[in-house]
C-alpha cells in the first residue's frame, strides 16, 4: 500500500544492454595458444601394439578387454613425438629431442625388436609382449646431442636413424636384416645386441623396412640394402641373403633418389626428377608394366607417362603413386580403391579427385601424401585430413566399421592429421590439434 | 483473378425450331451452334473464390529469404519438390564474443569471452573439419551399401543424397566474410532447420575457444529458386505473380524429371 516496493517487471532494453556491457569476459584462449600435437592410435590392440594396457589387462573392474580399438584413440605420451612406425604387431614411437630417452617402443617383443625389456618379475629376462610405450636404450656415443630422425619397422626387426651416429638395428636377424652377419641357432627373445651401421658413402637420410629385408637411402641419392633376398627385394642382382648394406645399381645408379618405400617384399623409389623405378616381388603385377618374371632383383625404371612423380608408398601387393599435381595413381592387387570391381591393374589408375574432398565449392584440396600398410592404404590431404581405403583387418583403417573399405574414405580425427603410419592391424597417426 | 477475361463459353449442337420458309403454322429443325447455359458467367458465379496456397520448405520467423509458395495445382509439384531432397544455401552471419541462450543475438547473454585469437586460418580449418564430417554422414544415411560399384560411382560424381528422412546435414561451407568480430558464411544443407544454423554458428565458436551467435539467416536458395526469381515485397502483384510462375515452371519440370 505504502508503494516502497515495486515489482520487477521484464528488464527494459536499457537495462539489458547496461548488464550486458557490466558482465565479465571470460577467455579461453589467449593471442599465444600453440597448438598441442598429439597421438592417436587404432587398430588391434592385443598384441599390445596400441600402447594402452587397460584394453589387454583392464585396471579396473567395470572394464572390460578392447580386442579391436575401431576409432582413433588418443595416446598420452610425455615427450612430443616426431616420427612414429608400425611393425607387424609392435609400433615404435621416436621424438627429436637431445634427452636421453628418444625412442618408445610398445607390443610384440619376441625377438627384441623392441630392444631389451627387463622384466620386474625376473631380472635376468625381459618382457615378451610391451603393452605401454617404453624407452629403448640405445649405445649412443653422445646421448645428450644425437637426435633421432626417423624410425622404421618390419616383420621381425626395426631400424633407428640418427642425425650423427649412423643407424641403429635391431631384433630377428635371420635373414641379415639388421645389417650383420647371420648367427647359426641365434636366440632373438631377450637379446641385448644393437647392432649400428655407419659405413654408408654419406650419411643415411632415410631408412625403410620391408618384411625381412631393410632398405638404406643417403644424402647423395643413393639406396643400400641388406636382409632376405629371395624375391628380389634388395635390389642386388641375386635371390640369396644379404647381411651387410650394399649398394644398388641397375636402373638407380647415377640416379639422385629423393624417396625409397618398401612395406612387403616389393620396392619403390623415386627420383628428384620424378621417375619412379621397382624391384621385388612381382606376382601381384605390381611390376608387369616392364617384365614378365615375377621377381625383378635389380632396379628397373617403371615408364609411367602420368607426369612427375613426388611419391610412392608400396603395399603388400598393391602399390600407390602421388604426383606433383597432387592425384594419387594405384596399381597392383587387391583393393586398389576405384569401387568393388577393380582388382588386379598392372597400369596405374587414376582415383578421382572428388572421392577426396575435391568439388567446385572447393577446388584447392590436394593430396599431400601417401602411405601403404600390408593390404591398405592411406592419402592425407592439404587441409589435414585422412582419408583410408583397403581390407580392414581387425578395425586398422580406423572407419569405426569392420568391413572393407572400396574407396577413400574419411577417418574422423579431432585435429589435423600431420603424418600416419600403417601396419598389418594397426595404424598411428601424429596430430595437431585445433 | 476474376476480372480477367475467362475460358470462352462451351458450344454445342442443339436443334431448334425456327418458322419454315414455306409459310405460317409449320416449323423446322434447324442445327445451330448455342453457347451452354450453364457456362454464363452470370449463372456460374466469379471463377475463383478460393485459392488453394501451400508453402514449401519451412523459413522462421528470425530468418529471411526465399520462400517458395504452390497455387492450385502447383501444390502436388511442391511434394514432389520435397522429395527431389535439394539442397538449400543460406547466408548466415555471425557474431564473436557472445554466447546466448537460443544462440541468436536477442537471447538473454549467457556468457562474453574473448575473440581476438580468432584468425580467418582457424575458421577455416574449423569449416573443414565440418563439412568432412557431415560429408561421412551423407554417404551413411543415403542408404547405400558401400560396397557395390555403384556406391563407388556416385560418390565419385558426388550424387550420393540421403533420399528419405535423415538428421540435418550441411554439404558445403564457405566462409565469405570476415572481419572480426564479425563473420559471414554460406551453407548449403540439407534437412535442415533455420534453429539447426544458428546452433552451428554457436558450435564453431565453441570449436574456436571462444563463443559466437548469429545475427542474420538469409536463405539465397532453395532448390532450383533463387533470389533472382524471387518476388520482393514491391511485386507481389498479379502480373508479377504470373510472369514468375511462367518464368518458373521449364525450370521445375527439368529438375523433376532429372531426379525422379
Amino acid at each position: 500500500r505504502r508503494g516502497l516496493s515495486v515489482a520487477a517487471g521484464p528488464p527494459s532494453t536499457r537495462q539489458l544492454r547496461e548488464a550486458e556491457a557490466a558482465a565479465p569476459v571470460f577467455q579461453y584462449a589467449g593471442k599465444a595458444a600453440r597448438r598441442k600435437d598429439r597421438v592417436f592410435v587404432w587398430g588391434f590392440s592385443y598384441s599390445g601394439a596400441l600402447g594402452v594396457p587397460s584394453f589387454v589387462r583392464p585396471d579396473a573392474g567395470w572394464k572390460k578387454p578392447r580386442r579391436i580399438q575401431p576409432t582413433p584413440y588418443r595416446l598420452e605420451t610425455e615427450e612430443k613425438i616426431s616420427s612414429a612406425a608400425c611393425g607387424y604387431g609392435f609400433t615404435l614411437l621416436a621424438s627429436n629431442t637431445r634427452d636421453i630417452t628418444k625412442v618408445w617402443g610398445m607390443g610384440l617383443n619376441k625377438d627384441s625388436q623392441l630392444g631389451f625389456q627387463r622384466s620386474r618379475r625376473d631380472q635376468t629376462k625381459g618382457y615378451e609382449y610391451v603393452l605401454e610405450p617404453s624407452p629403448i636404450p640405445l649405445p649412443l656415443e653422445k646421448p645428450q646431442q644425437t637426435r633421432v630422425l626417423q624410425v622404421s619397422c618390419g616383420r621381425a626387426h626395426s631400424l633407428v636413424l640418427t642425425d650423427s651416429e649412423g643407424v641403429f638395428t635391431m631384433g630377428n636377424n635371420s635373414y641379415g636384416q639388421c645389417g650383420r652377419k647371420v648367427v647359426e641357432d641365434e636366440i632373438y627373445s631377450g637379446s641385448h645386441l644393437i647392432h649400428q651401421l655407419k659405413e654408408f658413402d654419406s650419411r643415411v637420410v632415410q631408412v625403410v623396412c620391408g618384411q625381412d629385408h631393410s632398405l638404406f637411402r643417403t644424402k647423395k641419392g643413393t639406396v643400400y640394402a641388406c636382409g632376405w633376398g629371395a624375391d628380389g627385394q634388395t635390389g642386388l642382382g641375386h635371390y640369396n641373403i644379404t647381411s651387410v648394406p650394399t649398394k644398388l645399381h641397375g636402373d638407380i645408379a647415377g640416379v639422385n633418389i629423393i624417396q625409397v618405400s618398401s612395406c612387403g617384399d616389393c620396392c619403390l623409389a623415386v627420383s628428384d626428377e620424378g621417375d619412379v623405378f621397382g624391384w621385388g616381388n612381382s606376382e601381384y603385377l605390381q611390376l608387369a608394366s616392364v617384365t614378365e618374371t615375377t621377381q625383378v632383383n635389380v632396379p628397373r625404371h617403371l615408364p609411367f607417362k602420368i607426369g612427375k612423380i613426388k611419391e610412392a608408398a608400396c603395399g603388400g601387393t598393391g602399390n600407390a603413386v602421388l604426383t606433383e599435381e597432387g592425384n594419387v595413381f594405384v596399381w597392383g592387387y587387391g583393393i586398389l580403391g576405384k569401387g568393388p570391381n577393380l582388382i588386379e591393374t598392372a597400369l596405374p589408375e587414376i582415383i578421382p579427385p572428388s572421392l577426396f574432398g575435391w568439388s567446385d565449392f572447393s577446388p584447392d584440396i590436394r593430396v599431400a601424401h601417401v602411405r601403404c600398410g600390408l593390404s591398405q592404404f592411406a592419402a592425407l590431404t592439404n587441409r589435414g585430413e585422412l582419408f583410408v581405403w583397403g581390407k580392414n583387418l581387425r578395425g586398422c583403417l580406423g572407419t569405426g566399421r569392420m568391413e572393407d573399405q572400396y574407396f577413400p574414405w574419411r577417418v574422423t580425427v579431432p585435429g589435423e592429421v600431420v603424418d600416419v603410419a600403417c601396419g598389418v592391424d594397426h595404424m598411428v597417426s601424429m596430430v595437431r590439434s585445433f | 483473378l476474376n476480372a480477367a477475361p475467362g475460358r470462352a463459353p462451351r458450344q454445342q449442337v442443339r436443334f431448334l425450331p425456327a418458322p419454315a420458309p414455306g409459310g405460317g403454322g409449320a416449323v423446322e429443325l434447324v442445327a445451330a451452334r448455342v453457347p451452354v447455359l450453364a457456362d454464363h458467367p452470370l449463372v456460374r458465379g466469379p471463377r475463383f473464390r478460393k485459392l488453394k496456397i501451400g508453402a514449401g520448405h519451412r523459413l522462421d520467423v528470425k530468418a529471411s529469404g526465399v520462400f517458395v509458395l504452390g497455387i492450385g495445382h502447383g501444390n502436388k509439384l511442391l511434394t514432389d519438390l520435397y522429395n527431389c531432397h535439394l539442397t538449400k544455401v543460406y547466408t548466415v552471419g555471425g557474431l564473436f564474443g557472445k554466447a546466448t541462450d537460443d544462440f541468436s543475438d536477442t537471447g538473454n547473454l549467457v556468457e562474453k569471452t574473448t575473440f581476438d585469437h580468432i584468425t580467418r586460418e582457424k575458421l577455416e580449418r574449423i569449416l573443414a573439419v565440418i563439412q568432412g564430417t557431415n560429408q561421412k554422414a551423407l554417404l551413411m544415411y543415403s542408404n547405400i551399401d558401400m560396397k557395390t560399384q555403384e556406391a563407388y560411382e556416385l560418390a565419385v560424381k558426388g550424387l550420393i543424397r540421403p533420399m528419405g528422412k535423415s538428421p540435418p546435414i550441411i554439404t558445403a561451407v564457405r566462409c565469405l566474410q570476415f572481419a572480426l568480430p564479425e563473420f559471414q558464411l554460406e551453407i548449403h544443407c540439407l534437412h535442415e532447420t533455420q534453429q539447426y544454423l544458428r546452433k552451428t554458428v554457436h558450435e564453431i565458436g565453441l570449436e574456436l575457444k571462444s563463443s559466437a551467435v548469429c545475427t542474420q539467416v538469409r536463405r539465397i536458395r532453395d532448390g532450383v529458386f533463387t533470389v533472382d526469381d524471387a518476388l520482393p515485397r514491391t511485386q507481389w502483384n498479379l502480373q508479377c505473380i504470373q510472369e514468375a510462375i511462367r518464368n518458373c515452371q521449364l525450370k521445375v519440370e527439368t529438375e523433376l524429371e532429372k531426379t525422379l
